[in-house]
């Protein structure tokens, strides 16, 4: 139904991607090499599984605090797993299991305890963040299977295996969200939970199913990240969410529900990972870089909330031509 | 000294409505000037841009020649201008006189509320008001009608008062409540100030007001002396045209086949068991006051609230509802009441809204949706029903109010029902859409479905319904056929629960 065309919001958006690349190429020639493309394209496969849960949960009017939690957790008990004995393949099966089960139980909160989610999974963030030293005693698990190990390792076309993992999830759920009935019905209760219900839907099982995919995203991510560092560590990804919903809301979601879509996700994935990688690289001391990054967000969401003023207007405007 | 509130061309826009539309007049101190117009004429919203509640979308208001710009309903009653609504805005749990001096209640020594002097003061204006309440009672043990009183009480003890505004005062006073209201209106005239009376009430507009000031859809129309105009002729202002020829064109010849839909003992936890049936091609009005239970009521039936107890029946079948979902796979649905909150999906498309129902329809075991099916369906609906919009993609929010409504509709039309349930379907709707709805309604019936109408404008429900249920306390109160229907009968009905002969 619609055409693919870019909207203003997304050229703003490239622009100032092209910025953030010509300043940092500017500050160290290396920012533009291959080689530090591809590592920053590594960084964002994380973020990039869990900006995709992101997506679905602000459109529909959530929010997930837990997943920086539940992909440490995820590396943990994936590492566990596999130091026991047991087969990857298992191991990643029900390590992903063990994610959608903490996706169920965020939207059984939001669900029936009726619980805002970003409190929610404020709950989840600390007790799965709690279960991951526990399930290890506090010491990261070190990785010795060599089918685990290769996930971290193995390119492509010379790009890691983790990448390209990141671009199939982007491209299954991106047309999932433009092209399906369950895409539309996260737009719906997005707009209204109360008039998509009466229209029909069913806005707890479309809650309680974006949850459990976000669940999934972490698990993978989890492992993934995990294989990279050859060991399941429970202090992990601290901060993961925060970087995910940065990057979305960047990308033009808006935290009012129901706005935005996949491709303005992969924009704020790239700003965001270039952002954080130029920060790096030009020297910048972790502890600034922190602000550095609040400035972003807020930056964001500055930009949601006169993206928002600037619909409200437009409206009026056009609705008083309309009479 | 004589005092004067002009309105210059004020206009207020809502996104797909107009609601005030260049409106200028002028209200005069030592009169009580009433507002007259139907329901979504401007009153209430002419009020509120002039309180500060609303800021108008353009235009200004004049107190004694000087521009009044209010940012909130405070600074407004700061400036001595008060509204008084229906809805009170008192804290029940304070004291009368905690009421009336609340924000400035008189200070002592050491900052010390000096609860005692407040009380001193209030019985002052009590006894002003000639009121057998004490300043001490708290407002939750007073009745509704001294509630309000302590409310233009608190506005009266402004000793800048100039303008006081009476949103639909008497809605819920008895009439010896509303003649101790009308002594307090006649003695606060005879102090000079500006006073605007809105009602529905001829009889009270009549008794209370020296001027009538009548609006139109948004629109001033004009203002005349009210014993020098008789009502009919008010009435014919106020309505713009003869709404008897709207109700007397309709395509009304049709057949009421068998029973359709059997209600029995239905309940939830907003309303009380109830029973009735639906015949195939029926019209059955539902009347009754605002919150009679009559949405409520059918809420519990498409399973939008649990239901406690009772059963449906549908072409003989018991059925099974546990959601809207439910419903709609049995044919009944629902047009809500609540267009902005419950009907339209704001943020989706002309066609998304149409096809929201549809999904199932409209997608593969996948989920994948068929764009071409979809597009096809939300042109036939947009055909069907008449919805002017310059393109399916438009964001419906950008549609006036009437067309939202029939997209709605054309939402629920689209899914094959047996059951429309229209709850306040005209509500807002200027008057060309309104007959639109009204002819739509007639088709539906004549079309085989079984229509329920819940309206709270009597001329609509009596124009057509076949058959209409008054309900009134949560349950029915009774059922008038259509010969019998007049706005006195189902008013009674609605008001003390038995037809008066």
């Amino acid at each position: 139904m619609k055409k693919l065309k870019i909207s203003g919001d997304k050229l703003v958006l490239i622009a100032a991607i092209i910025v953030v690349f010509i300043l940092f190429t500017l500050l160290n020639r290396n920012f533009l090499s291959i080689t530090n493309v591809i590592n920053i394209l590594i960084a964002a496969s994380l973020v990039g599984l869990v900006a995709i849960g992101h997506t679905y949960l602000i459109i529909a009017g959530q929010n997930d605090l837990s997943p920086g939690s539940l992909a440490a957790f995820s590396g943990v008990l994936a590492a566990t797993l596999v130091s026991m004995g047991l087969p990857f393949l298992l191991a990643c099966i029900i390590t992903i299991a063990a994610g959608m089960v903490v996706g169920v139980l965020n939207a059984f909160m939001v669900n029936k305890i009726h619980l805002e989610a970003f409190i929610a999974t404020l709950v989840t963030q600390s007790v799965i963040r709690g279960f991951a030293y526990i399930i290890c005693g506090g010491k990261p698990i070190a990785i010795s299977n060599k089918s685990y190990l290769l996930l971290g390792k193995l390119r492509i076309l010379n790009i890691p295996v983790s990448v390209w993992i990141m671009i199939l999830c982007i491209v299954v759920f991106g047309i999932v969200l433009s092209k399906t009935k369950f895409g539309r019905s996260i737009y719906a209760i997005g707009g209204s939970q109360e008039a998509a219900r009466l229209a029909g839907l069913n806005p707890q099982r479309i809650i309680t199913t974006s949850f459990i995919m976000m669940g999934a995203l972490c698990a993978i991510g989890g492992i993934i990240f995990s294989a990279r560092m050859n060991s399941g560590q429970p202090a992990a990804n601290v901060n993961l969410e925060f970087d995910a919903i940065t990057a979305v809301i960047l990308g033009g979601v808006s935290f009012q529900g129901g706005v935005g879509d996949m491709g303005g996700t992969i924009l704020g994935i790239i700003l965001i990972q270039a952002f954080n990688t130029g920060l790096t690289m030009v020297n910048v001391p972790s502890f600034w870089q922190y602000v550095a990054k609040g400035g972003l967000l807020l930056f964001a969401l500055t930009t949601d909330y006169i993206r928002k003023q600037r619909r409200e207007k437009e409206l009026l405007e056009l609705s008083m031509k309309n009479l | 000294m004589e005092h004067v509130l002009e309105f210059q061309h004020i206009s207020k826009y809502f996104p797909g409505v107009k609601a005030l539309d260049d409106i200028s007049f002028k209200a005069y101190s030592g009169e009580v000037l009433a507002f007259l117009g139907e329901n979504g004429a401007g009153k209430s919203t002419l009020l509120k841009t002039l309180n500060g509640d609303y800021q108008p979308t353009s235009g200004k208001y004049l107190l004694d020649g000087a521009e009044k710009h209010f940012k909130s309903p405070h600074e407004a009653i700061e400036e001595g201008i008060s509204i008084i609504y229906q809805e009170r805005q008192i804290l029940l749990e304070l004291s009368v006189a905690e009421n009336i001096y609340l924000g400035r209640m008189p200070v002592g020594k050491f900052g010390m509320i000096d609860t005692a002097k407040a009380n001193r003061m209030a019985e002052k204006i009590i006894e002003d008001f000639g009121l057998p309440i004490r300043p001490d009672t708290k407002v939750k043990d007073l009745s509704i009608a001294y509630q309000q009183m302590v409310e233009i009480m608190k506005a009266y003890s402004r000793e800048n008062l100039k303008v006081i505004a009476f949103d639909e005062p008497t809605a819920s006073l008895s009439d010896s409540e509303i003649e101790s209201l009308f002594k307090i209106i006649r003695k606060l005239k005879a102090e000079d100030k500006i006073i605007i009376y809105v009602s529905h009430r001829m009889e009270e507009i009549e008794e209370i007001t020296d001027k009538v000031a009548i609006f139109k859809d948004g629109h001033y129309v004009d203002t005349v002396k009210t014993g020098e105009c008789p009502q009919s002729e008010m009435i014919r202002m106020m309505v713009g045209r003869d709404l008897g020829d709207i109700y007397n064109n309709l395509d009304r010849n049709k057949e009421i086949g068998e029973v359709l839909l059997e209600v029995k003992n239905v309940s939830s936890d907003y309303v009380k068991p109830n029973s009735f049936s639906l015949r195939k091609g029926e019209v059955l009005g539902f009347s009754g006051l605002v919150g009679a239970g009559r949405t409520e009521l059918m809420r519990a039936i498409i399973g939008a609230d649990r239901m406690k107890s009772g059963e449906v029946i549908l072409e003989g079948r018991k059925l099974n509802i546990h959601s809207p979902h439910d419903a709609m796979d049995e044919g009944i649905v629902l047009v809500p009441e609540d267009r902005k909150l419950q009907g339209i999906i704001a943020n989706l498309s002309v066609a998304d809204n149409i096809n929201i129902s549809m999904l199932d329809k409209h997608s593969n075991k996948l989920g994948f949706i068929n764009t071409a099916e979809e597009r096809e369906a939300a042109q036939e609906g947009i055909r069907n029903f008449r919805v002017k919009t310059p393109s399916p993609d438009k964001k419906i929010v950008e549609l006036s109010g009437g067309n939202q409504q029939k997209v709605i509709v054309a939402r629920w039309l689209g899914t094959n029902p047996k059951v429309l349930i229209l709850d306040e379907p005209t509500k807002g709707i200027d008057v060309g859409a309104k007959s639109e709805f009204y002819n739509m309604i007639c088709r539906f019936a004549k079309q085989g479905l079984g229509v329920i109408l819940i309206s709270s404008e009597l001329p609509e429900v009596i124009g057509l319904s076949d058959r209409i249920i008054v309900m009134k306390g949560r349950q029915i109160a009774g059922e008038v056929s259509r010969e019998e229907a007049t706005e006195t009968n189902l008013l009674s009905l609605a008001m003390i629960g038995r037809v008066e002969k």
